[in-house]
């Protein structure tokens, strides 16, 4: 088993390359400290040929591609998710979709407390989604959320339990958060974007489960959605 | 502040006064029928901000991207349906750290951030002439507003 793996959910690129015992190799490029603008579209295909040349590995030997899917930066999604799409119908592999927030989530699962995901979400406003820790894992015990940062800390006193918020939804917005007090722990930069290395770990068990979508049924998590159209009469005037 | 041009030069050096004064993070609505000049003004923008590409309609790409200096995203949703695909363009993360110009943005205004520069230009009774008319809005502005002002009203008297 050979795995690809895709996460531009947020101003970081990033590429990961995985066999059944674990990961091979990951490039990440970008982050909210770099001021420029993201080079998702420019960036991520000769992140995944570098990857690959480094590692050995040849697109034609990939059994599956996993792909974060948000909710997240709408520029960095439609690369990466389109780049999976491409990339799986021509070598005829499935695609496994992985929420992004679930990559947030995963590496802080040694922990009795909660885990609130967070993703900037511009407009004032972030994704969320809150996970518990259990055997193996963390399971999502919230909806995927779109909000202001006010929401997602009532939504925390509410639940009055230990937590820990990771992402950059609550690196953006510290002082909002900064109200919790004492029960709540922000973790840093290190858990600013999806891990790689989540993404790595639970599409190699998805694909053992043979949990895959294929490639024309993967969509990007978009939490801001709208079904109205544009009032275009003028057009016609 | 309301200008009258005659020409396309002229209204390109409307955008390029606006432009001096256009940082990452601003946004710039642009209003006016077919014809109406909305991406020759943006040319005029474009050029004061650095950018030293030729500036096209974005009316087939959607969006076009200039990296020079101040980063520009020039977008024009004249072939947008759907409230959704004006969600889908990310506006908000290109306003990170561009100047963002959005032709038509004018039809889906109550959409769009509230802080912003409205541009609206009018075909006038001469066929080469045109009102445009300059309003910046928000408080982010409100250092910068005096000065634009100024400008714009330097080459009304020109």
């Amino acid at each position: 088993m050979l795995l690809l793996g895709i996460d531009t959910s947020t101003r970081r690129v990033g590429v990961v390359l995985a066999n059944e015992h674990g990961m091979l190799g990951r490039v990440e490029l970008g982050s909210s400290a770099d001021r420029r603008p993201p080079r998702h579209a420019e960036n991520l295909a000769p992140a995944i040929a570098w990857c690959c040349e480094k590692c050995d590995v040849k697109l034609s030997q990939l059994s599956a591609i996993a792909v974060g899917t948000g909710p997240g930066m709408f520029t960095g999604l439609r690369v990466g998710v389109t780049t999976a799409k491409v990339l799986a119908q021509s070598l005829r592999v499935p695609v496994i979709p992985i929420p992004s927030l679930d990559l947030l989530a995963y590496p802080l699962r040694f922990t009795h407390a909660l885990v609130a995901a967070t993703i900037d979400a511009r407009r004032h406003e972030v994704y969320w989604a809150i996970y518990q820790p259990v055997p193996g894992g963390v399971q999502r015990v919230s909806e995927y959320e779109l909000g202001g940062p006010d929401e997602l800390v009532a939504e925390l006193q509410a639940r009055a339990h230990d937590v820990i918020l990771c992402g950059d939804g609550v690196l953006r917005f510290p002082d909002a958060f900064a109200l919790l007090g004492g029960r709540v722990a922000i973790a840093g930069p290190a858990h600013a974007s999806p891990s790689l290395t989540a993404l790595a770990e639970l599409a190699a068990a998805r694909f053992e489960r043979e949990e895959f979508c294929p490639p024309s049924e993967v969509l990007p998590l978009y939490l801001r959605q709208s079904d109205a159209e544009i009032e275009w009469e003028r057009k016609g005037a | 502040m309301m200008l009258t041009t005659r020409g396309g030069h002229e209204t390109e050096s409307v955008g390029a006064a606006l432009g001096e004064f256009l940082r990452e993070g601003d946004l710039v609505v642009l209003g006016g029928d077919l014809g109406a000049g909305k991406t020759t003004f943006v040319k005029g923008v474009a050029r004061a901000l650095g950018v030293r590409d030729p500036v096209t309609s974005p009316t087939f790409t959607i969006v076009q991207e200039y990296d020079g200096p101040v980063p520009v995203a020039h977008v024009d949703i004249y072939r947008l349906q759907r409230v959704q695909e004006l969600h889908d363009l990310g506006l908000e993360e290109m306003l990170d750290d561009r100047v963002v110009l959005v032709e038509w943005g004018d039809v889906v205004a109550p959409l769009l951030p509230s802080e912003r520069v409205e541009v609206q230009l009018t075909i006038g009774d001469a066929p080469d002439m045109r009102a445009i008319e300059i309003v910046a809005h928000g408080p982010g502005w409100d250092a910068r507003r005096d000065a634009l002002d100024t400008a714009l009203a330097a080459i009304r008297g020109t």
